[in-house]
């Protein structure tokens, strides 16, 4: 998948068709909302087109056009927001921020006002002016549930986080990823992992539990003659 | 689940939200789901000058792979509380 913004060719029939999506994925349209400008960056509205929302992305076709089109993932889309304000904007509009790959360049629009390159890939806003401004409290309502249906697919692989707490549990864990007996784990010190040093695969809190032994040997002489009939 | 029980208590209270791309968001939390997406109110930009396009929103969806931090109320932070069920989740699971 693409982060960012991208041009979208791909509609159904002749004219301006609807876009083709990717069905075989779950891919469905959610919303069509004719008659909508679109703004990227800094550059002029492009006029007039129909944004379609499906589960998986936005997109938006040129009337005019037939190979005009742009589509950008959810999963790019930072933020979302209904703005009102002819200070910030002289239409009301939805006013998206895009996450793109490279995060260098946030200043660059990626397009010279002058000529005709775009990049999209450096587009970071883009705008959404319906000519029916009622329409947008609808419009933001339903990117919300389009923004919800895509959480970053990392999240969803953190069921277990491995995180040692106490030797009890380091037993059970490492008994088997280790291969060495569980007498030996305590005492002994891979010299290959130092102290404070994780080379990545040797998991440091273990480590650092190995220093935390009640070993005779680190105990403080005096406690050693008091305490000799207490056991450990 | 902890940050997602923890924000819900939040609800109707101002926080700043930063994002990964250095954006501060202050707004009243709406409301938060699973994933931490954040829903907020009476945005404005807390650098307005570096930000001009965002003057104020009135409602505002944030992505919560996004989010770098949430600024917090004090009065809505219990240190204490939170260090307890942050070590009971860890350990739970």
């Amino acid at each position: 998948m693409v982060m960012g913004l991208r041009r979208f060719t791909e509609r159904i029939g002749e004219g301006a068709g609807e876009p083709i999506l990717d069905a075989d994925n779950g891919e469905e349209l959610m919303h069509v909302q004719p008659g909508v400008a679109i703004v990227l960056g800094n550059r002029a509205p492009e006029s007039v087109g129909t944004l379609y929302i499906t589960t998986k992305q936005v997109v938006w076709l040129s009337d005019v056009e037939k190979e005009r089109g742009y589509a950008v993932n959810f999963l790019s889309v930072s933020l979302h927001a209904v703005s009102r304000d002819p200070e910030a904007y002289p239409s009301p509009c939805i006013y998206t921020q895009i996450e793109t790959e490279d995060d260098d360049d946030e200043d660059s629009e990626g397009s010279d006002s002058e000529c005709n390159t775009l990049d999209l890939s450096k587009i970071t806003e883009m705008r959404l002016v319906p000519s029916d401004p009622s329409q947008l409290d609808s419009l933001f309502n339903i990117f919300c549930e389009c923004a919800e249906l895509n959480p970053d697919p990392n999240e969803e692989i953190e069921e277990e986080h491995n995180w040692i707490f106490s030797a009890d549990q380091m037993e059970d864990d490492n008994a088997a990823t280790d291969g060495v007996d569980d007498s030996e784990c305590l005492l002994s010190e891979n010299p290959a992992n130092p102290i404070g040093y994780s080379n990545g695969n040797h998991d440091l809190a273990r480590t650092v539990l190995e220093l935390q032994i009640n070993d005779q040997r680190f105990e403080d002489a005096e406690e050693m003659d008091r305490d000799t009939n207490g056991g450990h | 689940m902890l940050f997602f029980s923890y924000f819900k208590d939040l609800v109707g209270r101002e926080v700043t939200v930063e994002l990964k791309n250095d954006l501060a968001i202050r707004g009243t939390l709406h409301s938060v789901d699973q994933y931490l997406n954040i829903k907020l109110e009476n945005t404005r930009v807390v650098d307005q000058e570096k930000y001009p396009h965002l003057l104020s929103v009135r409602n505002c969806f944030i992505r919560g792979s996004v989010v770098r931090y949430v600024q917090l109320p004090p009065e809505g932070v219990d240190i204490e509380l939170l260090h307890d069920a942050t070590r009971r989740e860890a350990r739970d699971g």
